[in-house]
């Protein structure tokens, strides 16, 4: 399973933050980070707020079909 | 449950099977060859003692766990039951075609032997590819 629209790591490279500090911000493993960002991985919908929440920006803006 | 508890229980465990170990041993209970020990009880001492140990040396240490790691460990867990039925169903060909004579406590410590083996050799493939 897939999204298609990932931007995770386009918003994390804008706001030059290592796979490493967002892991520590979003309360997770970097694995988890690079699953996300290679599409691998499917976050919950707790994780994929907190992201948004981070990134200050809507969760369709960051996961999308 | 935080971490002092869980080491409390965990060393409660060790030396509850530590003592039982030493009841055996002074009432010779099982003396027999068990699981390539004396007998029962030295063999339970020994299992004590491995608790012990992998309780100190993993100490206080907190890991983190995340959601990822929860859902590759429900699959690691789904590939172990599986694995579970396929050797179930493969030990009872193979016992139709030969008879296999194994002691119960050797076949019980195989199996959970086996088991650890699966759930950890997929729970790290998967923490790894997934």
């Amino acid at each position: 399973m897939t999204i298609t629209k990932n931007r995770m790591r386009e918003m994390r490279e804008k706001r030059k933050v290592s796979q490493e500090g967002l892991a520590e911000a979003l309360g997770v493993t970097r694995q988890t980070i690079i699953s996300i960002e290679g599409g691998r991985y499917v976050p919950s919908l707790e994780l994929a707020l907190r992201a948004a929440t981070y990134f200050r920006c809507k969760v369709e803006d960051l996961f999308g079909l | 449950m935080d971490m002092e508890n869980k080491m409390m229980i965990k060393y409660g465990i060790a030396a509850a099977v530590i003592l039982i170990g030493i009841a055996f041993e002074t009432a010779g209970i099982g003396e027999k060859d068990f699981l390539g020990f004396g007998s029962v009880g030295t063999w339970l001492l020994f299992i004590g003692m491995v608790m012990v140990i992998s309780t100190a040396i993993r100490g206080k240490k907190e890991r983190k766990v995340d959601e990822r790691m929860l859902h590759v460990a429900a699959k690691a867990n789904r590939i172990t039951f599986i694995c579970i039925i396929v050797a179930a169903f493969i030990v009872m060909i193979i016992d139709g075609i030969r008879p296999i004579a194994v002691p119960y406590h050797l076949s019980m410590s195989y199996l959970v032997c086996g088991i650890m083996i699966a759930y950890l050799v997929s729970y790290r493939l998967l923490l790894r590819f997934n």
